[in-house]
């Protein structure tokens, strides 16, 4: 059995990486184990942890010649050698007909729903779907953006205004939100949203940059640009987009320079109702 | 017993089905779709709710013709939600109402595959188009991977004589026909099932058959 390691620094954390390679003729199932003063935090997915891993190490099957690479994080400062290796056994070939179950099994973590939530890809919708639905908007960012507290703050909203068909949409639940909110919370806000803008802006922009570079490009040019993009695939449908950035940007431009005339044109009598309540 | 109503495809019938099905059980029906609820919603806690650790599943039920725990319709919710939860929360449901019928969504990330690791049997719902076969096929191999049985496939919304030989070699389960009706396509919005509302319709009585190939 090989094992060789390296290990980085980074805040409080170590990062591991290992390879192990069995270079028996037989199967091996072998146990490494962390030596560094803290748990393991081993790879997840869809918060589940993958399946040999637990708070110590890991247990694997390898077969003969096969190598596999690893890596995990502990909060504790890095110690020489970071992993050892526990335990190598035979594998008893007869008893396990399907390749890694017994692992999975052995780990306690090989319910369907955990195969389920390995396998396939996270359903959850991107956290900017929800981040820009409305929330920041209304200046509720207070209310948390992770999606927890997002839920919390959305029921009591829609408690609050109970609609006929039960479609309280967190979208419809901000804008009723930024209607009745006055404006005291919502230089936050605002600020927040301006930065998200600029990000999308940024991220068009560099869109915007390698088309640039591969309108009239000599060959040389265009070279580097496919190798900067790991191959032509790297620009799969750019054209398209670019073209729908263009789209989007001319209608953003006009509803943005509409949207601040009539900001400007507005005189909201905040002052006055102050008094007078 | 806990059924999940699948199909890969979106929009070929599955809440319909999923709800007639449940109602000739005399089932719970579960509004398993996250991203895209279906099944009518209601003012207490919901499914999202239950997934995120903040409500009980036997809160969420909501009584009806057929009883339901609606899903919520916020993207938050949907973030929100902790598919780890699904397997104890049917299994309450099952302890505490018998039959479970999950009605999921279409796709198949993680939101599709964990109603049916959850699942004792599976229900494929086919429109009888060669696209939404290829999906059905491709839900039925990851239903036989997560271990959800197949007990039949329902070919939704006929009008002409599909080929219904060929959808059942292909899945694989024998096929059953439910042929368009209007009411069936209502029956979800009215809460009035068609095995009530159109007891001698052709398409409850497809939908009876369905529900006798379900174990119970």
């Amino acid at each position: 059995m090989d094992l060789t390691w390296d290990i980085d620094r980074e805040g409080d954390a170590s990062l591991v990486r290992c390879r192990v390679r069995n270079d028996d003729a037989v199967p091996r199932r072998v146990r490494i184990e962390s030596r560094l003063d803290a748990p393991v935090l081993p790879p997840r997915r869809g918060g589940l942890p993958e399946s040999g891993w637990d708070e110590a190490g890991v247990t694997l099957r390898l077969d003969p010649g096969e190598r596999r690479a690893l890596g995990f994080a502990a909060c504790a400062p890095p110690t020489d050698p970071p992993v050892e290796l526990a335990e190598v056994e035979a594998v008893d070939t007869a008893a396990e007909s399907a390749a890694d179950r017994p692992i999975a099994g052995v780990e306690g973590a090989g319910s369907a729903t955990a195969t389920a939530l390995r396998r396939l890809g996270d359903h959850r919708p991107p956290r900017a779907a929800t981040a820009g639905g409305g929330n920041e908007l209304s200046g509720a960012s207070t209310a948390g953006r992770e999606g927890g507290s997002d839920l919390t703050g959305a029921n009591p909203t829609r408690s609050a205004h109970p609609d006929g068909d039960g479609n309280g949409d967190a979208f419809d639940a901000g804008e009723r939100d930024a209607n009745s909110d006055d404006s005291a919370s919502s230089s936050a806000g605002a600020t927040e949203w301006f930065e998200a803008v600029e990000a999308r802006l940024d991220a068009v922009e560099t869109r915007i940059d390698r088309a640039e570079r591969l309108t009239d490009a000599d060959l040389a040019t265009a070279t580097e640009a496919v190798a900067e993009a790991d191959g032509v695939e790297g620009f799969a449908g750019l054209d398209e987009r670019v073209a729908a950035d263009a789209k989007r940007l001319h209608e953003l431009s006009e509803r943005a320079s509409a949207l601040a005339s009539r900001a400007e044109a507005t005189d909201a009598p905040v002052e006055a109702l102050e008094r007078l309540a | 017993m806990i059924l999940a109503v699948a199909g890969g495809k979106g929009g070929v019938g599955k809440t319909t089905l999923a709800y007639n099905v449940a109602a000739a059980l005399d089932a719970v029906v579960v509004d398993a779709d996250l991203g895209m609820a279906d099944l009518p919603g209601g003012r207490g806690p919901d499914l999202h709710d239950v997934l995120a650790g903040e409500a009980d599943p036997i809160e969420a039920l909501r009584a009806g013709p057929v009883d339901i725990v609606p899903c919520g319709r916020t993207l938050a919710g949907a973030r929100a939600a902790d598919l780890r939860r699904l397997e104890s929360a049917m299994a309450a449901i099952e302890r505490e109402r018998g039959t479970v019928v999950l009605d999921c969504p279409a796709g198949r990330r993680a939101d599709a595959g964990v109603p049916l690791a959850v699942a004792d049997a599976c229900l494929l719902v086919v429109s009888p188009r060669a696209f939404a076969l290829a999906d059905a096929i491709r839900t039925r191999a990851l239903a036989r991977e997560l271990d959800a049985g197949l007990v039949g496939c329902a070919v939704n919304r006929v009008t002409e004589e599909p080929p219904t030989d060929a959808i059942a070699d292909a899945l694989g389960a024998p096929a059953s026909v439910v042929p368009a009706d209007p009411r069936v396509g209502r029956s979800v919005a009215e809460e009035r099932p068609v095995v009530d509302a159109a007891s001698d319709s052709a398409a409850a009585e497809a939908v009876r058959e369905l529900a006798r190939r379900v174990p119970r």
